[in-house]
């Protein structure tokens, strides 16, 4: 069994130090890099199966600045088996479609049965990476997975797609592509072992001259969109903390929803 | 002549618009004004006649495509092909959609069969500079940004409960087209419909919802919370921990993969704040949070903060709210 | 004025790589989840800890100082100094469970021949078994080489007689790594062979537990050798090495207590910065007030500087440096006194509250004192590194 997850390296929303750039774009030097929140998830679902299998392998494929590895190395710490990473200068400051276009035929040149991304990244919060990249691919498109049960058998996949009323079933032939929530579960912390393990594992890279894409076409060159603007938003009031026993700070409460007309 | 703002009507389950579509509509209606470009709607679906009849009441034209691959199949790739080829017919200049799962599905596959840019997760959008420019909350919040096309031609997603949704003066005009284009792409078959369980009230669009986390510990928890919500006039909310231990249906759930809400008060009960559920309410006019952990994130951006615990101030906050209104 | 410019070597990496950082927060997570909340309970009744034990063995925490092709995560000091760290933290008892199994291997990993590393360090690295190191006697304290527990050649085995005073870990170690004296009449520094015994085994006892100020959790022995026959095949390098391999042990072993300070340190500083956070006299919170924050500072400091020595020591030691010894005394010096000021201090930011039990710096302050004591006193290091600076013929 093989699957490769995408994953992207974004700046630690925890670490709260994320900014932009001069040029509008993420200034990826500013803060640290984790990888995405929900790619977790999907790839904690992808060494799950495979544990399961048996046998078979997980790969990571990124889209990334060549500072990139180290990010990797959290991953394959949790237990992927090797990195594959398409680096360039040229792709800086792509937007969603150059990125698109690049992570789709990098994916091209890869055999595997199962393709796996996150709903979406925590910096752009865009979430339309995974379907065009599922069209641009011709693969089946299978999005929002709260469950992934792949049939090696049959070489058919089936998912439990998170709808406003329940779940949807949807079934497809593999090799297909799934975007995964977290929904899928709690992604596991690496061990020691994976995390020493990590540093012998291999990292590929991929050159946009492999793909043939016209580096005219991607980074900020070639970007769709840009960043016209940017500004803090309005502060909120500083917070009012209440430490009083329950009934005082009941009534406080009271108070301040009466205040604003809420009750 | 490429112009025009399409809207992209979504249908639900039973075949009415999505709500988050007369939210759209009601966008593209003001750019429209604003720009001097037409409006129509697109609605393409199985039974595509009562979402596109609604979306009428938005726009003043909408074009009905039955498609009945849709029915039994995932929708979005579908909804892209025939979208991407009634694009290259009738030449808008920008197709909005709005920014959840179906819209979301919807732009990326469009976006990649187009080539168009993708304006992803606006939460507003005005014209400037004969185009459009949408507002952004990135970086969790801590940042808003305003990004535009560089072409001509682009794909505008908005947040859920972004805009408020008001129907045109007079209804618009219904046509029916036939699909066009070819569907290359692999479609992927619903083999089956899975219903979760309950009927709360909804949380889309309600004014006041009392939330519970992990604080409340378990379903008979959730009784207070739910009595908060009915001495509020309000729905209840929980946090994917509170879905995922089962206290509470999938449905209520408010949060990056449940719901984005923006309601005038968020009572939030023993929820911690993390990122994932703060991009779902951190918008509400009003935040009013209780937890025992004084370090909570969710102390950092709500109005009003109490350290303590949840049963016991929520219990003395019902007295005291029952007392109020007699 | 000559120009100074950038650096004309190949600058290596001074902060910490992100498999380091992975590690060390892997360990903090299960520190503050796991091990923070028994620590109290583990002074008050002087346990040991076998539940954290197992916790540190199951999440491979225990195979950090153990060469990989033994079962071993590769034997580096500073992810083992970073995990004590954490663990001490929260709880130095816990940190020095990680330490000792470190300090009673290190004979075997210095001397040991590959077919003995073979026969124990797979159940050490997994935790299943554990070691202690006995080298200190009730005469023999700082000055080792006075050891008088004799092992007699007996055929095949030799027969160890006498006793070892103060030995972490003695009462509950499935391997002692003990010194004793094979040739009486040999120069001072070549009377001592390096063995390990397994136990229990006939004649050997414990006959002590001792009762402590502080790592209360952890047990410390007096063993009692009465004609324990071990084989041959158990010495570690050759007869007489004894006391050389001790030395070389202690030089890579002094970092794992310097760990374990710097982590009592840390712990107490974050206790005593979020008390000054919280309390509040004379209508603001204390650590706005100037001597508390003063004291604050200089704690921290005082932890940064002993952390970012024993980080140093730590490479530099593994990259062989031929100061190891300078390096080890001197990252143990400076943390044990840190741990001993910042966790005195931080006794004193709580006031009253700093001398109860309801808050845990009077434990660690408790638990800082043996860092100044145990694997060489100050005095012991400074001797080591005074002889460093003057040359070894000063």
């Amino acid at each position: 069994m093989r699957i490769v997850v995408l994953t992207k390296p974004v700046p630690d929303p925890a670490s709260g130090a994320e900014r932009l750039g001069p040029d509008g774009r993420l200034d990826r030097a500013a803060s640290p890099a984790v990888v995405n929140g929900n790619d977790e998830y999907v790839l904690e679902k992808a060494l799950k199966l495979v544990a399961e299998a048996g046998e078979g392998e997980v790969i990571l494929l990124s889209m990334a600045p060549a500072s990139a590895p180290e990010t990797m190395r959290k991953a394959l710490a949790m237990g992927a088996t090797r990195g594959i990473l398409v680096t360039d200068p040229a792709l800086e400051g792509s937007c969603t479609v150059a990125t698109t276009r690049v992570l789709a035929a990098a994916l091209k040149t890869l055999e595997f049965d199962l393709a796996f991304a996150g709903v979406d990244t925590s910096d752009g919060v865009a979430g339309v990476v995974p379907a065009g990249v599922a069209a641009l691919a011709g693969l089946p498109y299978l999005s929002y997975a709260a469950t992934i049960d792949p049939d090696m058998a049959a070489r058919t996949v089936r998912v439990n797609r998170i709808t406003a009323t329940g779940f949807d079933v949807l079934q497809a032939p593999m090799p297909a592509l799934i975007s995964g929530t977290q929904a899928l579960g709690e992604p596991r912390y690496p061990s020691l072992k994976g995390i020493m393990a990590a540093r012998s594992k291999e990292i590929s890279t991929i050159k946009m001259a492999d793909l043939g894409i016209d580096p005219a076409s991607v980074g900020t060159a070639g970007a769709t969109t840009r960043v016209v603007d940017s500004h803090k938003p309005p502060p909120r009031a500083a917070t009012r903390v209440i430490r009083e026993p329950a009934d005082e700070a009941a009534r406080q409460v009271v108070a301040f929803l009466a205040e604003r007309r809420l009750i | 002549m490429a112009a025009g703002i399409w809207v992209h009507g979504e249908v639900a389950g039973d075949g009415s618009l999505a709500k988050l579509s007369t939210e759209v509509a009601t966008l593209a209606r003001a750019l429209a004004e604003a720009s001097g470009e037409p409006v129509t709607g697109v609605v393409i679906g199985a039974d595509p006649a009562g979402a596109a009849a609604t979306l009428a009441d938005y726009v003043p034209r909408v074009l009905a495509v039955a498609e009945p691959e849709t029915a039994e199949h995932a929708a979005g790739t579908i909804v892209a092909q025939r979208l991407a080829a009634l694009i290259a017919e009738h030449q808008p200049r920008m197709v909005m959609t709005g920014a959840g799962p179906e819209g979301r599905d919807l732009a990326g596959a469009l976006s990649a069969l187009t080539g168009w840019g993708v304006l992803a997760n606006a939460t507003a959008v005005r014209w400037d500079d004969g185009g459009p420019v949408a507002t952004h909350n990135v970086f969790g919040g801590k940042l808003v940004t305003e990004s535009a096309l560089t072409g001509d031609h682009g794909i505008v997603t908005l947040r859920p409960n972004a805009v408020t949704a008001e129907a045109a003066p007079s209804k618009g005009k219904l046509e029916t087209v036939a699909p066009a284009g070819s569907l290359d792409q692999p479609a992927v078959p619903i083999v089956e419909r899975l219903e979760a369980s309950g009927a709360a009230a909804s949380i889309d669009d309600a004014r006041i919802i009392v939330a519970g986390g992990r604080g409340v510990g378990g379903p008979d928890g959730f009784t207070l919370v739910q009595e908060l919500a009915d001495a509020l006039g309000g729905a209840v909310g929980a946090t994917r921990a509170a879905v995922d231990s089962g206290w509470i249906p999938y449905s209520q759930q408010i949060g990056q993969t449940g719901k984005i809400v923006k309601p005038a008060l968020y009572l939030a009960l023993g929820i911690s704040g993390a990122i994932q559920h703060k991009v779902g309410m951190q918008t509400a006019e009003s935040i009013v949070a209780v937890n025992r952990d004084a370090d909570a994130p969710i102390a950092d951006f709500a109005d009003v903060f109490v350290v303590g615990d949840l049963f016991e101030v929520g219990r003395a906050l019902l007295e005291q709210l029952r007392a109020r209104s007699g | 004025m000559a120009t100074v410019t950038a650096a004309t070597r190949e600058p290596g990496p001074y902060r910490l790589t992100e498999e380091h950082e992975m590690l060390r927060d892997a360990v903090r997570v299960l520190a503050d989840e796991r091990v923070a909340p028994r620590a109290a309970e583990i002074d008050r009744t002087a346990e040991f800890p076998q539940d954290l034990r197992k916790l540190l063995a199951d999440h491979d925490i225990l195979a950090l100082p153990f060469p990989t092709e033994h079962g071993g995560l590769g034997g580096e000091l500073l992810p083992v100094a970073l995990a004590i760290e954490q663990l001490s933290r929260a709880c130095a008892t816990t940190g020095l469970i990680l330490a000792v199994q470190e300090l009673g291997s290190l004979p075997i990993l210095l001397a040991g021949s590959s077919e003995q590393q073979k026969r124990w360090f797979p159940s050490l690295a997994s935790g299943e078994r554990l070691i202690a190191f006995a080298l200190t006697e009730a005469e023999a304290g700082s000055d080792v080489a006075a050891a008088r527990t004799t092992a007699n050649a007996d055929g095949d085995d030799y027969v160890i007689h006498g006793s070892k005073r103060f030995i972490s870990h003695g009462s509950i170690a499935d391997l002692i790594t003990v010194f004793a004296v094979t040739d009486p009449d040999a120069p001072r520094h070549r009377r001592l062979s390096a063995f390990v015994v397994e136990v229990p085994t006939a004649g050997f006892a414990v006959t002590r537990l001792e009762h402590k100020m502080g790592i209360r959790g952890s047990p410390t022995a007096e063993l009692a050798f009465d004609g324990v026959r071990v084989p041959q095949a158990n010495r570690l390098g050759a007869e007489g090495d004894g006391f050389e391999i001790a030395m070389r042990t202690l030089d890579r072993s002094r970092p794992g207590i310097a760990a374990q300070a710097v982590g009592i340190a840390q712990g107490a500083l974050e206790v005593a910065t979020a008390y000054a956070r919280e309390r509040r006299q004379f209508g603001q919170r204390i650590g706005e007030l100037q001597m508390v924050g003063a004291m604050l500072a200089d704690m921290d400091a005082a932890t940064e500087g002993a952390r970012q020595l024993l980080y140093k020591a730590c490479v530099e030691i593994d990259a062989g440096s031929p100061e190891a010894n300078r390096w080890s005394a001197m990252c143990k010096l400076v943390a044990g006194d840190a741990a001993m000021r910042v966790t005195t201090d931080a006794v004193q930011v709580l006031g009253g509250y700093g001398y109860i039990d309801e808050f845990p710096v009077e434990r660690m302050m408790r638990d800082a004192k043996i860092t100044q004591l145990y694997e060489g006193t100050q005095q012991i290091q400074r001797l080591v590194i005074a002889r460093s600076l003057l040359g070894k013929d000063g």
